[in-house]
C-alpha cells in the first residue's frame, strides 16, 4: 500500500518505521529540514520518501506524490494542519482513506462530520483508561449507599503466596465472598473452582469486609 | 476570530456601525490594537476550540470573520461554524490562493489579500503605464 504521512514528529516517524517495515511504500512530509535528514539517515530506505515542505500546501503533496497514494495521516501537532491535509487529500485529490491525529478530544467530533474517516486522540485514549477506574470508585460509591457492609476489591495474587497455585475450589472462600473474575495478562477468566490462580493475577472480588480480610490474608506472603 | 491587524480594524468598523462584536484571539495582548472606541466583547483562547465559540455566542451568531495569521485555522473554524453551527454568513481569510481555489469550491466564502495585493499592484502598474 502507498501511504503519505503528514508530520515527521514523533509519531510520523514511529509510524513510518513500523509501516515500511511490513513493506509499505511510505511518503513522508515534514516541514523542518534538520527533522528530514534525520529521518532519511536513520530510517532511509527504497520504501520511504522525504519531501521536506508544508503538508497542507497542494503543490508541496502534488510534489510529495499524492496521485498515489491509497491513504493518508495526517500526524502533525497541530489540529488545523491535520483537517486541511486530511481535507486537500480527500476532495481535491481523490485519496480514498483519511486518518487524523488530534490532539484536542473535542475535536474528534469536528474531524468526523468535516469528512475525516478515522480520527484518533490519545488523549482521548488515555483518558477512557483513566475513566473506567473511575467508574469502578462510582461502583463502590453506590454499593457503599444501598448496602455498606459490601465492597468491591482487587488483589494482587503474590508469588509464595497461600493462593498460588491452588484451585479456587481449596481457598476457602468465606460463604458471604463472591470471587468475580480473575485477570491475567490482557484477559479477564470467568473462575469456576476449578481456576487455578497464578501469581500475579488479579482477583476481583465482592463481599463484607470481615470476609475481605480473612481472604486477603491468603493473597499476600504473610510475614511472622 | 483573529485580532491582529485585520480583525481590529474591521472590530472598529462594525462597532461604528452599531453591531454587537465579539472578538476572540489566543494571545491577550492582542486587543490592545483595539481602538478605545470599540464597544466589543473581547474572549482570549484557542479560536477552534468549542467551548471558547460557545462562550462566544456561536449558536447565536449572523456572522462569522476568520481573520487569523493562520490560513488552517480560519479553514477550521470557518467550517466548524459552517457545518456544525449553521452560523449564517461565514468568511474566511486565507492567504494560499491555491487553497483559496480548492476551499471556495468546498463550500466556504473566501477573501485572499495576496491575490487583492497582487490585483491592486497590478492595475496600478497599469494605471502608471498608461499615464505615461
Amino acid at each position: 500500500m502507498k501511504i503519505m504521512i503528514i508530520g515527521g514528529g514523533n509519531v510520523g516517524y514511529y509510524l513510518t518505521k513500523s509501516l515500511s517495515a511490513e513493506l509499505h511504500h511510505i511518503m513522508i512530509v515534514e516541514e523542518d529540514c534538520s527533522r528530514c535528514k534525520q529521518i532519511i539517515s536513520e530510517l532511509g530506505s527504497k520504501r520511504i520518501e522525504v519531501t521536506q515542505g508544508d503538508g497542507t500546501d497542494v503543490e508541496c503533496l502534488r510534489e510529495a506524490g499524492i496521485f498515489n497514494t491509497d491513504v493518508l495521516i495526517a500526524v502533525t501537532g497541530h489540529d488545523q494542519n491535520n483537517l486541511v491535509a486530511c481535507q486537500l487529500a480527500k476532495d481535491y485529490f481523490g485519496v480514498k482513506q483519511t486518518i487524523s491525529r488530534v490532539k484536542n478530544p473535542k475535536n474528534i467530533r469536528v474531524f468526523q462530520k468535516l469528512g475525516v474517516d478515522s480520527v484518533i486522540s490519545s488523549t482521548e485514549s488515555i483518558a477512557g483508561i483513566i475513566n473506567q477506574e473511575l467508574d469502578w470508585t462510582d461502583v463502590n460509591k453506590l454499593l457503599q449507599e444501598r448496602s455498606p457492609n459490601v465492597q468491591l476489591r482487587k488483589m494482587v495474587v503474590e508469588l509464595g503466596s497461600y493462593s498460588e497455585r491452588r484451585h479456587l475450589k481449596d481457598l476457602g472462600i468465606p460463604k458471604g465472598l463472591i470471587l468475580i473474575t480473575v485477570l491475567r495478562g490482557d484477559r479477564a477468566i470467568i473462575p469456576s473452582g476449578d481456576t487455578c490462580l497464578e501469581s500475579g493475577d488479579e482477583v476481583i472480588l465482592m463481599g463484607g469486609q470481615k470476609d475481605i480480610d480473612q481472604i486477603s490474608r491468603k493473597f499476600k506472603v504473610m510475614q511472622e | 476570530m483573529g485580532c491582529g491587524r485585520v480583525g481590529a480594524n474591521l472590530v472598529s468598523k462594525l462597532s461604528e456601525e452599531g453591531h454587537n462584536v465579539v472578538v476572540i484571539d489566543r494571545d491577550k495582548d492582542s486587543f490592545s490594537q483595539l481602538g478605545s472606541g470599540s464597544n466589543c466583547m473581547t474572549i482570549t483562547g484557542m479560536p477552534m476550540d468549542e467551548d471558547v465559540l460557545k462562550e462566544a455566542g456561536i449558536e447565536e451568531a449572523d456572522a462569522l470573520a476568520a481573520v487569523t495569521t493562520d490560513d488552517n485555522m480560519n479553514i477550521m473554524v470557518s467550517q466548524i461554524a459552517r457545518q456544525l453551527y449553521h452560523v449564517p454568513m461565514v468568511i474566511t481569510q486565507t492567504t494560499d490562493p491555491e487553497k483559496q481555489r480548492v476551499f471556495t469550491s468546498m463550500g466556504l466564502k473566501t477573501i485572499c489579500p495576496t491575490t487583492l495585493t497582487v490585483d491592486a499592484f497590478f492595475c496600478a502598474l497599469k494605471e502608471g503605464e498608461t499615464e505615461k
